[in-house]
């Protein structure tokens, strides 16, 4: 038949790609991709085997488990039990993601080629689709377990890290928590410069057989329920050069709880002071060497940062789905939202940053070893996303989109945060600048 | 940013009295822990505004009547100037509370202004503008649009004693236990065919349901219900104007948009303050972080912004007067400073770190409040969709 021949609707059937491309020759067919498949489908394929069954893995967990806890969590933090989800998620071995088989629950294949946060990454991302805060509650605890892994100090592995991952392993899990920053000392103890001046008040004295602590934290997420606490403090006498992790435990005496803050997002995980009265830590808990601290800090947030964007992208994947499926269901004049081209538009913008976000945090933890200007990289990029399109998944769902129970304003308010820890995006940026310096400066050249 | 810099002449008394109202009333509102400050204050703090004049009111005895936000003198470039200041400057420490004032003078300023007004009018009265997903479109405001599809489906049919009134309303915003709700229907016309009708409905009228709409973000201080209308009967004497009302409520919705625009801005306003005063005392990389470049970018955006929306705001007041191009001008207005404000209070929010996303210190909830102003009543793609069909009909 000829095209004239045809009607408006089967001319634009036969333009469309899926009908076109059967008119190309064998490998031309061959060089189409034309498959209808979900952009989580082709994005999982993307990955290595041991990556791709925990993002399909992490997908379901938190569709069954976080879904149905999410509104209760954000809306009664402080009612909420985390014991449950917390048992759930190590039973599945989400809580044992840093180290791998048999040691830990990490695919090897993944976590050589990639780096030790890869898989915490692709999971990340699933649990924030759900719950900021209760992907914050189950984060937490990897960064807490950091330090541990990248003091590189093997008796600290093996006394410490490899026993709690094999309790948690064997159903008995056990929540860590990570505290750098203190009331006069956020952003400088995330920066070189501001480092330098620090006004830090968290001071360790030798003693017999340890060191006896003194100070505070604040902000500490996980704090309240955390059993161990990764935590840095200087040598007395000495400036932030001196600073040296040591393993917290629950129940040492002088150790105690202070405020816990009130919080716009992320509820569900508690953000709390953590008080320092005379603690005494015994030399075993030293973790890595003394004065090892600064570095291992700066360390664990490069290995963390591509984490954080992945949240932040997850909060954002998670109001782009429901801003999706409200303007599946929403009619106006006649057609449904998804019909109009303006909304479509929308909607492309939104997959286009997503995805842009998704890469880069990928590529930032796709080696062996992260590093700083990458992590940092992804964690601006992927925070400053997610709030934006957080705030137009509200906007495309008009006044609905600020209803609670429309559920794309609580992701939003989720994601304004990660704008701010792991060091403010300013910060962050700072780090990709220092990172790079040689080459900025014009001192390396391509 | 110095509001009594932009009051002209005359006019300045009406800043200080707000001024004066926001340091006692509002602002003991927000001592305690409640993010939203103490919300049990909120219907206090109204009384107070309706007795210091601040509060329209649609009563000629009462002494908003002239002079409150959106009172009958803002019937002209410089009163609605005068009353979108006025708004600001309650926003700057509640945008909460300057909603309740501004829904309030949006109902007087349609009673007064419609032909006849009313005979006894109530004293608190709420406003129903939209229904389901959006507000009308740009030809059904100007009275050319077509059916129910496209924002008005609440009809009126005659009684013998007057109407009744079925349909329904979405996101009415007014102050807690009206007396009543203005309500815009289709009313059939005298020659045949439809017109608007705008309706008088006393909150106790059988058949009214007022379902609240659950949790919300924010301008949580301001009450915000569905209206759902089963054959509800108002008398005859209810009915605003004989005439159709569509000029009634495309004044409505242009002042509807400006005052959110004036609440956004000055909420922005306040939270710029607010970050200032904090990078004067926080410490951090060996100097106040107002000294870092890094924040003084924030703080210079920030105040651009605010600048920038508080220009729009009132030049946009400047146009104020009944034709259509008004419509126009109050969409873009709001498209444009909502948007602006809400860039300016996440910037400003950004300035505190980790302490801005905590409640104590008031910023969140300036957030909560700007996004759901930038959201509301019109949102991005509404208003491109509106702007760009004022542009066309210039054309036509
Ligand atoms: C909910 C929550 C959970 C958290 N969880 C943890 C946790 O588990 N463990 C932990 O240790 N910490 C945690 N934090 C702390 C977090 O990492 C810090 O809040 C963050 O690093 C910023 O520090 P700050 O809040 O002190 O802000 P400040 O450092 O006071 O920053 C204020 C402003 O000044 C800017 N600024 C500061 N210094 C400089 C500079 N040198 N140059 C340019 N600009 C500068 C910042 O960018 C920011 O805009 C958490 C924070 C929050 C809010």
């Amino acid at each position: 038949m000829k095209p004239e021949a045809l009607d408006l609707q089967a001319r634009m059937d036969a333009l469309r790609p899926g009908n076109a491309s059967k008119h190309l020759d064998f490998f031309g067919k061959l060089l189409v991709d034309n498959r209808e498949m979900t952009i989580w489908d082709h994005d999982t394929r993307l990955l290595p085997a041991g990556a791709r069954i925990w993002r399909r893995r992490a997908r379901d967990f938190a569709r069954r488990y976080i879904r149905p806890d999410a509104l209760r969590a954000d809306s009664q933090p402080r009612e909420y039990d985390p014991g449950p989800i917390v048992s759930q998620a190590a039973r599945k071995g989400f809580q044992t993601l840093l180290l791998a088989l048999p040691l830990g629950t990490a695919f090897p294949g993944s976590y050589f080629l990639k780096s030790a946060s890869f898989q915490v990454a692709v999971v990340a991302e699933e649990f924030a689709v759900e719950s900021g805060g209760i992907a914050l509650l189950l984060m937490a605890h990897h960064l807490g377990c950091a330090p541990l892994l990248m003091s590189g100090h093997v008796p600290t592995i093996l006394r410490h890290l490899l026993p709690l991952y094999a309790r948690t392993l064997r159903g008995r899990p056990e929540i860590m928590a990570f505290a750098i920053t203190e009331p006069g000392a956020g952003s400088d103890v995330e920066e070189t410069e501001g480092g330098a001046e620090a006004r830090l008040v968290t001071t360790a004295r030798q003693v017999d057989g340890g060191f006896v602590i003194n100070g505070r934290k604040c902000f500490i997420s996980d704090g309240a329920i955390a059993d161990k606490v990764t935590l840095f403090a200087k040598l007395q006498g000495e400036g932030l050069e001196s600073w040296t992790c040591f393993l917290i435990e629950k129940g040492m005496e002088g150790y105690s709880i202070g405020r816990q803050e009130h919080k716009l997002g992320q509820r569900a995980a508690d953000a709390s002071e953590l008080i320092l009265d005379d603690v005494r830590v015994p030399q075993r808990n030293v973790v890595g060497r003394l004065r090892s601290g600064w570095a291992n800090n700066r360390n664990v947030l490069n290995y963390s940062r591509p984490v954080v964007g992945a949240m932040a992208l997850g909060h954002a994947r998670g109001a782009f789905e429901r801003a999706l499926e409200f303007c599946r269901s929403t009619v106006l004049g006649g057609k449904r939202l998804i019909d109009y081209q303006d909304v479509q538009i929308e909607l492309a913008d939104m997959i286009v940053k997503l995805w842009s976000a998704r890469a880069l945090i990928w590529h930032s933890c796709s080696q062996f070893r992260c590093y700083q200007s990458a992590s940092a990289a992804a964690k601006v990029a992927a925070s400053d996303i997610s709030f934006e399109v957080c705030t137009r998944a509200m906007e495309i769902m008009g006044d609905y989109g600020y209803l609670e129970n429309h559920g794309a304003e609580s992701l939003w308010r989720d994601s304004r945060l990660t704008q701010i820890y792991e060091g403010t995006n300013q910060i962050n940026r700072l780090a990709v600048i220092e990172h790079q310096w040689a080459e900025i400066s014009g001192r390396c050249g391509g | 940013m110095d509001l009594s810099l932009y009051a002209r002449e005359g006019e300045q008394e009406f800043v200080e009295l707000t001024r004066s109202f926001v340091r006692k009333s509002v602002q003991p509102m927000f001592g305690g822990d409640a993010p939203d400050g103490n919300l049990d204050m909120v219907p206090s703090i109204l009384d107070t505004a309706f007795e210091v004049g601040l509060a329209a009111s649609p009563c000629s005895g009462m002494p908003g009547f002239e002079y409150g936000i959106w009172g009958t003198s803002a019937d002209n470039p410089t009163g609605v100037r005068i009353s979108a200041t006025l708004l600001w400057a309650v926003a700057e420490a509640c945008a909460g509370i300057a909603m309740n004032l501004h829904v309030q003078g949006l109902a007087s300023r349609v009673i007064t202004s419609s032909k006849g007004g009313l005979p006894d009018p109530p004293a608190r009265v709420a406003i129903a503008l939209q229904e389901g997903h959006a507000l009308p479109g740009y030809r059904t405001l100007l009275g050319k649009g077509g059916g129910p599809d496209e924002g008005i489906g609440t009809r009126a049919l005659s009684a013998k004693t007057g109407w009744v009134i079925t349909g329904s309303k979405s996101f009415v915003y007014g102050m807690e236990g009206p007396d009543a709700f203005l309500v815009f229907c289709r009313i059939a016309g005298n020659q045949g065919g439809e017109k608007l009708g705008c309706l008088l409905v006393p909150a106790g009228a059988t058949g009214l349901e007022v379902r609240d709409v659950g949790g919300r973000t924010g301008i949580r201080a301001c009450g915000l219900s569905h209206l759902v209308l089963n054959e509800v009967k108002v008398a005859s004497e209810h009915h605003l104007s004989s005439r159709d009302a569509f000029p009634l409520m495309g004044q409505a919705v242009c002042l509807h948009w400006l005052g959110i625009s004036a609440m956004a801005a000055g909420n922005a306003s306040g939270a710029l303050k607010a970050a200032r005063e904090y990078a004067a005392t926080r410490y951090q990389g060996g100097a106040m972080i107002g000294e870092h470049p890094a924040v003084r970018k924030l703080l210079a955006l920030s105040e651009a912004r605010v600048e920038a929306a508080l220009a729009l705001l009132l030049q946009t007041a400047g146009f104020a007067c009944g034709n259509t191009d008004f419509l126009r001008r109050c969409a873009i207005a709001k498209l444009m400073t909502t948007d602006w404000a809400f860039s300016a209070v996440t910037d400003a929010l950004q300035v505190f770190g980790g302490y801005g996303y905590m409640e104590d210190y008031g910023m969140e909830k300036r957030l909560r409040d700007a996004v759901v102003l930038k959201t509301a009543a019109g949102s991005r793609n509404y208003l491109e969709t509106f702007i760009s069909d004022a542009g066309r009909e210039d054309i036509r």
